[in-house]
Parts: structure tokens; C-alpha cells; sequence
């Protein structure tokens, strides 16, 4: 932030004050920088993703400590990334996370529209599509250590248990496992993404807070329940089937999109929610 | 410099801004006056791009703020208090507003210093009174220097340190030669800061003219309150070329376009007993009301365009209260 190019200081005209203004042409840098100050000022952003680590990390080491439990036999017959397998075993936690960094997108987008920032925001930055991307590459430069922390600690953590009661693990190493565990970081990240579209797009927290949890959550399970099977084709691209397909541990129906078409999916439903995002917040009315 | 040309704002089919046209000129402070809902705080909110216009343009500085290269720097607007995340510090809020233009803690601690919250810097905003918001607002308006100001009712909030203050403010920041538009309900305020007045009615804008030029043209002259217990002979005596009574209870009158001197004169000349003889000074307020009450009148009767302004005003039932002026 500190190797932003500065323009030249304007001419020192009358000041009210003592020591001299110098503002300087306002960038997309700047705008960055200005939003990173926002995200880091207010102490929910770190609540928000200290719970998100603890939550996967919690429910992976409790999942891991129950299946021990459960499933006492290291067994060699099963195959390890199966339905139940130490992998899904430990990311446990990742659906509830999802959920909850949806939540704090939303609120990441909305928190303006309801404490009115949003006029002194778009007064500073009126070239308002600069405050899509600002808030957006901010927004993920918070959540992609907050969620690679996450499964990675709650990889490391649900193995080491499950490997200290003998049971069945997998490495890193092993054919898929670091594409399903970076993929889940994707996935978290891109959520987070998608709540932050919604909530410019839909200026309310408990508007977008709806959408997001009902688009993860809500909408796969009962479309695939009341849509007769005809649809599966069309609800294979909602964005957790498509995100199960290069993180497997998910279980939001059948998938049958390839990893790569998978991640296109999830990249083009962040890519236009944070469009509309972009495109609503330069043509409306603050 | 602000300039308007034709800025009109429609929300369906209610127009809230009518094709304004006029020009905010820098070294004056410049009061925007005009009844709730008169489209003010639209036309505030047009001129920093929060609200688009309808059709019209509104320039900073010869060109439109969204144009402009430090947008903070070109304006400062405090158009809503309220306006801070009630999460944030004071000084965070005003550090995030100002790394927009690359200004960075010195200036924020300086400003912080000038609106008097460097007590409070590292509370948050939310815990806020009123008083201390609007305060604020005006360091966030200052922050990164502007040439031109807009405050939307300013002092809403302030105590008198702070009105004092903010009066003060306007004053020195008129005179070093910057544009300062303000808004206030506050008519008694807006006489004591401002320069010039552009008084806006239902999106349109009635004057634009200097205060002392406001005062005078809108409250039809000078006026004498007499107190008589002649009264009605007196008045048969005084009315005469456009002169103007106006009966306010039995035996109490108010003259327009004579002086105390004049009605004085004539009352002794005739042998008529006189109670009381009051000049009155129009104020802002006074004659702000007789200008936007004229404009309620006009839209009521439009089907009479014909009647003029001065017999309208002499059938008018006396219910002014231009005696609380002072």
C-alpha cells in the first residue's frame, strides 16, 4: 500500500489551518486503502472470522473425535474419501462455516446502507464502481487467510486426532485431497463474495442475509426434493453443487459438473453478483 | 463556485427539484432557506452526485463532482450527520474518508483538534450525541480542505459553543475565499452567517438576492405599528397612495411605506390621541414568510393570475405576527 505512486502535491492555496493540505488524485488504490481501514476498524470483522476458524477447526476436531468413537477399526477395505471419510469427517465444520462467512458478506455489503455511511462513502469515491472492488478485494483479502487458516487447521487438527486413535487418514499428498481442501477455501471465499454483491445489490443485512442462506442452503434441498428429476441438470449450477464438485466433502445433492466447470460456475455467480452489485450502485440514488 | 442550470429532480410523478437555475459564487456565504420538503436538501445531495438528476446539470468548479480528481478536495458536504458507522472510532472514520485523497493521520488529528473531539477521537461514533455527530460532519467536510463547503443545517444539534464556533467558521472560510452553501431552518442564524440568500418553494427557486436586498423587497417596506384609541379616524386619515393598513386587533394597526415620524405628524396635526407608535424592523424570518406564504397563495389561486401581490396582501385577514420580530 505504501509503493502507491503519488501525484504531485497541488500548490499550497489558503488554508484555514495550520499546516498545509495536500490531497491527492483519488485512485482505485486509494479507495483500497480507504476500505481496508473500514474492514479492519470495526471489531466485528475480527469476531466474525476468529469464529469462522474456530468453527471449522471446533466442529472438524469434534467431528474427528466422535467418528473415533464411532468408527473405531482403521479398516483398509473402505475407501478413504468416501461418503463418511476422514476427510469429509474433518471439514465437518465447513458447512456451518459457509453459512456464517454468507452472513458476514452480507453484512460486509449492507452495514453501510443501514448506518448511512454509504453517502459519505460514495461522496469520496463517486466513481462508485471503484467501491465494488474495493470492498470486494478487501473483503477477500480478509476471508482467503481466514478460511486457508481454517481448513488447514482443522485438517491438521481432525487428522492428528483421528491418527492418534488409529483411525483411517489421508495426507495432503494424496490424489484430490489439497484440490478439496484449497477448494473449500475457495468456496468460503467465494460465498463471502457472493453476500457482499447481494448486500450493495439488495442494501438491507436481513434482505441479502435471506438470500445467501436460502440460495446455500435452503433452495438446493427443497428444489431437489419438489423439482422433478428433469431439473437436476439446471440445479447441478447453484452455487453449492457447483462448488461440491472440486470440494467433495459437500453434500448438497448430485453433482456431475468436472472440478474446472465447477469452479467457472461459482466464479460467474461471484462475478455477477458482484456485477449487479457494481451496476445498481452506480445508476440508483444513494 | 457551484453552478445549476436547469437541475430538476422527479421522483415518479412528484417533481422535488423544478429546473433550478443559479450560481453559488465563492468569498460569500450563501444561505439555502426554503420550508420542509422544498427540495433543498435534494438539490445538496444532486450537486455531490448522491442523488442523479432527473435532466439538468449541476458543476463544481466548472464540472460535474463525479469529474472531479479528489473528489474530498473539491467538496466538503456534510449533508447527514448520521452518516458514521456507529462501530467505528471517530478517528477511524475520518482516516478511511480521507486515504481516498491519500490524507493520513496528521491532518485527521488536526481536524479532529479544530471541531473539538480529540477527547473522544477513539470512542465510537455511535456513542455519539447529536451535537458531537454534527461535529463530526463538519470535520469530515473539512478533512481534506475544500474549496467549496455544503452543510445541510449545520448547527442542528450544536450548543452554543458550537454555534458560536460554526458561525465563526463560515465567516473565516467565506473570506478566504471559498464557496460556502448552507442550509437552516434556523432563519435568525441564517441572518447573523450568511451573505446571500437563494430561498427555494416547492422545488423552485423564489430569490436570489442578498440578505439585507431579501428583507426589504419581501416585506414590502418599512412598517409602523400604531396603537390608537382614534384608531379608525386615524386610519381614514392615513390611507392614501399605496399605503397599506392592516387592522391587527380593534384599536391596534400596522402601516406600511410611512415613517413614525410621518403618521406622528399627522395624528397631531388632527388633535388624535396616539398609545403607541412602533417601527418595525423586518427580519429574515418575517420576510421569509410573507414569501413563501405569497407562494402557497399563488399555487391556490393560480386560476387568478391576474390579482397583484400588494391588494392580495391588504385583504388578507390580519393574522401576521411580525411583532415578535425584533
Amino acid at each position: 500500500m505504501t509503493t502507491t505512486l503519488e501525484m504531485p502535491p497541488r500548490p499550497a492555496e489558503t488554508t484555514s489551518t495550520a499546516t498545509p493540505t495536500t490531497a491527492h488524485r483519488q485512485t482505485l488504490g486509494r479507495a483500497i486503502h480507504s476500505e481496508w481501514i473500514k474492514i479492519r476498524s470495526l471489531r466485528s470483522t475480527w469476531i466474525g472470522m476468529a469464529t469462522v476458524v474456530l468453527v471449522m477447526i471446533g466442529l472438524g476436531s469434534l467431528s474427528a473425535a466422535v467418528s473415533t468413537g464411532s468408527v473405531a477399526a482403521p479398516g483398509d477395505g473402505g475407501g478413504p474419501l468416501g461418503g463418511g471419510g476422514p476427510l469429509s469427517t474433518v471439514l465437518a465444520g465447513a458447512d456451518f462455516a459457509v453459512l456464517l462467512i454468507g452472513v458476514l458478506g452480507s453484512l460486509a455489503g449492507a452495514r453501510e446502507y443501514s448506518s448511512r455511511m454509504i453517502s459519505a462513502t460514495v461522496a469520496a469515491v463517486p466513481r462508485r464502481w471503484q467501491v465494488v472492488a474495493a470492498k470486494a478485494i478487501v473483503l477477500a483479502a480478509v476471508v482467503i487467510p481466514t478460511a486457508l487458516i481454517g481448513v488447514m487447521g482443522a485438517f491438521g487438527a481432525g487428522m492428528g486426532i483421528l491418527s492418534a486413535s488409529d483411525a483411517a487418514t489421508v495426507a495432503l499428498t494424496d490424489d484430490g485431497v489439497l484440490r478439496s481442501v484449497l477448494g473449500m477455501a475457495g468456496y468460503v471465499t467465494a460465498i463471502a463474495l457472493l453476500g457482499l454483491g447481494l448486500g450493495i445489490l439488495l442494501r438491507s443485512t436481513a434482505g441479502s442475509i435471506g438470500a445467501v442462506v436460502g440460495g446455500i442452503m435452503v433452495l438446493p434441498t427443497v428444489a431437489g426434493a419438489l423439482l422433478p428429476d428433469s431439473w437436476d441438470t439446471v440445479l447441478r449450477f447453484l452455487p453449492s453443487s457447483a462448488a461440491s464438485s472440486f470440494t467433495t466433502v459437500m453434500s448438497a445433492g448430485d453433482s456431475t459438473l468436472s472440478a474446472g466447470a465447477g469452479v467457472a460456475v461459482l466464479a460467474a455467480w461471484v462475478a455477477a453478483a458482484l456485477g449487479a452489485a457494481a451496476f445498481a450502485i452506480t445508476r440508483r440514488d444513494v | 463556485m457551484i453552478e445549476l442550470q436547469q437541475l430538476t429532480k422527479k421522483y415518479g410523478d412528484k417533481v422535488a427539484v423544478d429546473g433550478i437555475s443559479a450560481t453559488v459564487r465563492p468569498g460569500v456565504v450563501t444561505g439555502f432557506l426554503g420550508p420542509n420538503g422544498a427540495g433543498k436538501s435534494t438539490t445538496m445531495r444532486m450537486i455531490v452526485g448522491l442523488d442523479r438528476p432527473t435532466s439538468g446539470t449541476a458543476l463544481v468548479n466548472g464540472r460535474p463532482y463525479a469529474a472531479s480528481r479528489a473528489p474530498l478536495a473539491e467538496v466538503g458536504a456534510l449533508l447527514d450527520a448520521k452518516a458514521a458507522d456507529g462501530g467505528r472510532t471517530a478517528r477511524n472514520h475520518l482516516l478511511a474518508l480521507g486515504a481516498t485523497v491519500g490524507i493520513g493521520k496528521r491532518r485527521v488529528d488536526e481536524v479532529l483538534a479544530s471541531v473539538g473531539l480529540t477527547e473522544v477521537a477513539h470512542k465510537s461514533a455511535g456513542s455519539f450525541s447529536l451535537g458531537m455527530g454534527q461535529r463530526l460532519g463538519i470535520a469530515a467536510a473539512l478533512l481534506a480542505d475544500p474549496e467549496v463547503l455544503i452543510l445541510d443545517e449545520p448547527v442542528n444539534g450544536l450548543d452554543l459553543d458550537g454555534i458560536q464556533w460554526i458561525r465563526a467558521l463560515l465567516t473565516e472560510l467565506a473570506d478566504e475565499g471559498r464557496t460556502v452553501l448552507l442550509s437552516s431552518h434556523l432563519m435568525s442564524e441564517m441572518q447573523l452567517v450568511a451573505d446571500h440568500l437563494l430561498v427555494i418553494g416547492q422545488g423552485r427557486i423564489l430569490a436570489d438576492t442578498s440578505i439585507e436586498g431579501f428583507i426589504e423587497e419581501s416585506s414590502g417596506g418599512s412598517r409602523v405599528v400604531v396603537a390608537s384609541p382614534d384608531a379608525g379616524a386615524l386610519a381614514r386619515l392615513l390611507t392614501g397612495d399605496g399605503v397599506v393598513l392592516t387592522t391587527r386587533e380593534p384599536g391596534r394597526f400596522e402601516v406600511r411605506d410611512l415613517t413614525a415620524a410621518e403618521i406622528g405628524d399627522v395624528a397631531a396635526e388632527h388633535g388624535l390621541r396616539i398609545h403607541e407608535l412602533t417601527p418595525v424592523t423586518a427580519s429574515l424570518e418575517s420576510a421569509y414568510l410573507e414569501l413563501t406564504r405569497d407562494r402557497v397563495e399563488f399555487t391556490a389561486t393560480a386560476q387568478h393570475p391576474a390579482r397583484t401581490d400588494r391588494t392580495a396582501r391588504t385583504a388578507r385577514p390580519a393574522t401576521d405576527d411580525t411583532t415578535k420580530a425584533a
